[in-house]
């Protein structure tokens, strides 16, 4: 599991680059073979015993930000790549560009307010580089460069929390199934794809190169299981194992193979949760209105994805890994 | 007409789950087409071979809006979540058929201010479907999370108005048909019943990709502004003929296909209304930009309380939608525009 | 080329969204008069003119339709209700007289405003929709039916030796630089195969291209549309109209190519500008890049005054300096 390596890079939505180099280091010994298309996906391959093809895919970016403009004292102005809550950042420390100049988004005081404030909009909040003036800023970043959460992954014993789990344990799982050296029924592609924050950008041009018949998403997806929010709302439970999902926004996971994952699950006694909510998108959308592929989610539940503290159970991920370890190697029925 | 209407709004089939929908349009086309295809992602595809080259495309949606059963609680109550566009309030007081059981629809409210406060707020976050079960276990057993569900709803004949769910778009699944029927097309007709349109246009992103059509037009409902202080900025009147449309949200018609529908209807005396619709959109914008591009456009039947238990069409006007249709694939000039 | 004098005639045709046959008609009779080049109006009714070469295929792009409006319902007397095409406020629709095509002719409809004297204070105060506005159209109103188009009826012309002004300059500034920039182009050696694209259906319906991307499937696309010019926009660097061509950067744009043609920019003297973008640009650039297999995307804008109003301002010098710098770039082969 390289989770917390994977999640102390940085790859916001659009600058892929380090996730991508990390990736194809580790998987381009154990593949058939691995290249990268125009836009930056990533697309692996193993040879099956069947002609027909498997995509297996999980996002590399993560959401963050993009430098719009350096104000006159210095300060930068971010806007936000995916969804991301204004009152997450406050008091967080970014990296900003290549070459990962640190900075601060800050927080007013609250001495000097006169009772709780709110914050609505990215307007307001600058990232601090620590210069006065905009010539000193202008030496170190530029407008375009991408601004990244601070690294900050740590283990617990069977938990991990940090940024950016959604998608990297999806990467992290891909890896795992690579370096396990199992042998697909199908011929698989191991897909790591761009943009998927950004508007599931990435992913139907990678399936516009395979054109898969099957075609299974693996996320970090939400939860919601604490104390503030109504159980009957929950959209997963951490330590209830993968979270197979029946319909999300812009299309309804194929019933085959909804089915069929299900019964591995059962077969195999891997505990299993159907998602919840419907609300959110994955790539399973994007790749099904662009190749016609039947496509599946199944994910690993995490609270407080989106921003730069996500919490995820290490069974659940074990789970996650083991049900599609087996997945991979049937026949779907 | 009535018939083929009623068969096809009462079969049971949500967006993603169209199994039984797709079985019986092939059972009522049999005898009808030259082939048929289902695509990866279940679209079923249609053709009746024509005298000259050339393809026409007419396209309906199989799928129906529903719910999907997502969790049930320790007393045996159902949460549930939209799948297309279904409003908390359609449920309310009517019913949700699920492939084993009829479930009925209640609202949250500790108080009777805080049930009045829901209600007038109402989303899908403060329901729940009640199956009458006694334990949690037995509403699994019958209602497991990921199932289904429809409107529970019957079809009513009233003479010229007809009313059930699911108009939309099974009266285009069934003008699609009688098409088939009736016409002997100088061209190559295909028809489309796609997928998943509720919830993203999903089936017919795809589904024209291998035929390549020279024209496709999508067949859908629209709304209408006959009502009590209906919409007063269109003008679209049940009985008074099917709406050619000139735009919708989500797509522009190519205005050759309008001027051409037009005209025929013209020529040959079959009502007809010019329609734009301010909200919704259809199959024909995915169809339009099927890989270089595809002559799209839509032909639409004025519908009241569209995405409710009870959507009401006008037979005349599926009675002239597929009269200008049959003219429209019988003509040698249909796809020289 | 009079670049003033096509700007203004481009301005002054109708081509709302989806019907823009008029302006596909004078972009190619004008095209037809620079030399080396083929054209062909696809399906979609795109126009696209070709030079022919070898090697990278490079593909430029301007949508040539304006926003505008549709009858959709007649009211008693010769009053009409009317939709859009295309994002409009309907502020700006107000004392605006809209220039309808009927099948027998024009026809004009006034968007008329109660007097202020008869007005409550509440009917003042009012933020105004469309579903509250009417056309009065008192001629030739038995000739306007549903669905006849209507657009602005504004007449472009010159503010200030540099400035024109008129409708649809979104996107007509940028048809002009294609031109221009195509004109330009004989006076280099061009080695690639390249093509401009002048599409339909942008500003509303389903982008005509996207779908021509998709047919010519380039190897270096670059989308020409206009930006928002001398306005505040926090969080956002100043753009000004005659400061030159801005350089769109975001994650639908190719950083390498952006560097590429930055570095051109400051070889031959193009004053430039750079704006960033988030999720989308709000463009045809978004649906160009995520086409077939991918396609790297540029996306340069013109700088222009008051978006989607009949008296929009754009600066000529940014038209010639967009066009220099486009014609060296890919005369260079994009490098």
């Amino acid at each position: 599991m390289l989770l917390k390596e994977l999640s102390n890079l940085c790859g916001v939505s659009g600058f892929e680059q380090e996730i991508r180099n990390f990736i194809k280091e580790k998987i381009k010994d154990k593949v058939d073979d691995i290249k990268e298309d125009k836009l930056g996906n990533l697309i692996a391959f193993k040879e099956g015993k069947n002609n027909k093809k498997l995509m297996l895919t999980a996002h590399m970016d993560e959401v963050g930000f993009i430098v719009s403009n350096i104000e006159e004292d210095g300060k930068i102005s971010i806007i936000p790549l995916g969804s991301i809550d204004p009152r997450v950042v406050l008091g967080k420390k970014v990296v900003i560009g290549e070459k990962k100049v640190p900075g601060i988004i800050g927080s007013k005081p609250v001495h000097l307010m006169t009772g709780y404030e709110g914050i609505s909009s990215f307007e307001n909040i600058k990232v601090d580089i620590g210069v006065s003036k905009k010539q000193e800023a202008e030496n170190k970043v530029k407008i375009g460069d991408f601004v990244s959460f601070a690294p900050n992954a740590m283990l617990h014993k069977d938990w991990i929390s940090g940024k950016a789990l959604d998608d990297r344990g999806g990467c992290s799982i891909l890896i795992d199934l690579i370096e396990a050296n199992i042998e697909p029924f199908y011929n698989t592609y191991f897909t790591f794809v761009i943009q998927e924050e950004t508007g599931l950008r990435g992913s139907g041009v990678a399936a516009n190169q395979i054109d898969p018949d099957y075609a299974i998403v693996i996320e970090t997806t939400t939860s919601g299981d604490n104390p503030e929010f109504p159980e009957a709302r929950r959209s997963s439970e951490l330590g209830k194992g993968p979270v197979i999902t029946p319909a999300h926004r812009g299309y309804v996971n194929d019933e085959k193979l909804f089915n069929f994952a299900i019964k591995v699950a059962q077969e195999n006694n891997i505990p299993y949760q159907i998602k919840r909510r419907t609300a959110g998108g994955t790539d399973a959308a994007r790749i099904a209105i662009t190749t016609g592929t039947p496509s599946l989610v199944i994910s690993i539940p995490s609270r407080y994805i989106h921003s730069p503290m996500c919490v995820a159970n290490l069974q659940d991920y074990q789970n996650t890994f083991k049900l599609l370890s087996i997945i991979i190697t049937k026949e779907v029925n | 007409m009535k018939e083929l209407i009623k068969k096809l709004t009462t079969t049971p089939s949500p967006s993603g789950r169209e199994e039984k929908i797709k079985q019986t349009i092939l059972e009522e086309l049999q005898g009808y087409i030259d082939g048929y295809k289902i695509d990866k992602l279940g679209n079923l595809i249609v053709w009746k071979k024509g005298k000259k080259e050339g393809k026409i495309l007419l396209d309906a949606h199989m799928d129906e809006i529903g719910v999907l059963a997502t969790y049930i609680d320790d007393k045996g109550f159902i949460r549930i979540e939209p799948i297309g566009g279904v409003s908390p309030y359609n449920l309310l007081g009517s019913s949700i058929l699920f492939p084993e059981i009829e479930g009925f629809v209640g609202v949250e409210g500790e108080t009777s201010e805080e049930m009045a406060k829901n209600i007038k707020n109402l989303d899908f976050d403060k329901i729940f479907v009640d199956i009458g079960a006694n334990s949690k276990e037995e509403a699994e057993s019958l209602v497991p999370p990921g199932t289904f569900g429809v409107y529970s709803s019957s079809f009513r004949d009233l003479g010229n108005r007809v009313v059930s769910k699911a108009m939309d778009d099974r009266v285009g699944c069934a003008i699609i048909i009688e098409v088939f029927r009736r016409s002997t097309p100088i061209y190559d007709l295909y028809g489309s019943f796609s997928v998943q349109e509720e919830v993203g246009l999903v089936g017919a992103s795809v589904v024209a990709f291998d035929i390549q059509p020279d024209v496709a037009i999508a067949v859908d409902v629209t709304a209408h502004s006959d009502t009590p202080k209906g919409l007063k900025r269109i003008s679209l009147e049940l009985g008074k003929g099917p709406a050619i449309k000139i735009k919708d949200s989500a797509s522009i018609s190519d205005r050759r296909i309008v001027e051409k529908l037009r005209c025929l209807a013209e020529k040959n005396q079959i009502p007809y209304q010019i329609e734009i619709l301010l909200r919704g959109g259809t199959n024909a914008a995915v169809l339009q930009r099927t890989r270089a591009g595809i002559i799209a456009g839509t032909l639409s039947i004025p519908t009241r309380y569209v995405h409710s238990p009870h959507e009401m069409i006008d037979i005349r006007d599926v009675e002239n939608a597929v009269r200008l249709f049959k003219i429209f694939v019988e003509s040698e000039d249909s796809i020289k525009l | 080329m009079d670049i003033k004098t096509i700007l203004k005639n481009l301005s002054n045709l109708d081509g709302p969204s989806g019907y823009e046959y008029k302006v596909i008609e004078y972009i190619k009779t004008e095209a037809e008069k620079i030399p080396n080049t083929t054209n062909y109006v696809d399906n979609q009714g795109n126009l696209i003119v070709k030079r022919e070469g070898k090697g990278k295929k490079i593909a430029l792009f301007a949508h040539t339709d304006e926003i505008g409006f549709v009858i959709t319902k007649k009211e008693l007397g010769n009053y009409f209700r009317f939709h859009t095409f295309g994002g409009v406020d309907p502020k700006i629709v107000i004392s605006q007289r809209l220039r309808i095509h009927t099948k027998k002719g024009i026809a004009y409809g006034v968007v008329g405003m109660l007097e202020p004297h008869l007005q409550t204070e509440e009917m003042r105060q009012r933020v105004l929709t469309f579903d509250d506005l009417f056309m009065d159209v008192v001629e030739n109103s038995e000739y306007v039916s549903i669905g006849d188009l209507a657009t602005f009826s504004s007449e472009a012309f010159e503010l200030n030796e540099k400035y024109v002004t008129g409708k649809a300059l979104d996107n007509r500034a940028s048809c002009t630089t294609l031109l221009y920039t195509l004109y330009l182009l004989n006076q280099y050696v061009v080695e690639n195969e390249v093509y401009f694209v002048f599409s339909v259906r942008e500003e509303d319906g389903t982008s005509g291209a996207s779908t021509s991307a998709y047919h010519i499937n380039p190897d270096l696309a670059i989308v020409l549309d206009v930006t928002h010019g001398d306005i505040y926009r926090p969080g956002y660097p100043k753009i000004e109209t005659g400061k030159g061509p801005v350089l769109d950067i975001g994650t639908m744009v190719d950083y390498k190519y952006f560097e590429k043609i930055k570095n051109i920019a400051e070889k031959i003297s193009v004053n430039y500008q750079i704006e960033p973008n988030g999720e989308h640009s709000h463009t045809d650039t978004d649906r160009i890049q995520i086409t077939r297999e991918g396609i790297p995307t540029l996306l340069i804008s013109i700088p222009l005054r008051y978006m989607h109003t009949p008296y929009e301002v754009v600066n000529i010098k940014d038209i010639e300096e967009t066009a220099r710098l486009l014609s060296y770039f890919i005369a260079t082969g994009g490098e």
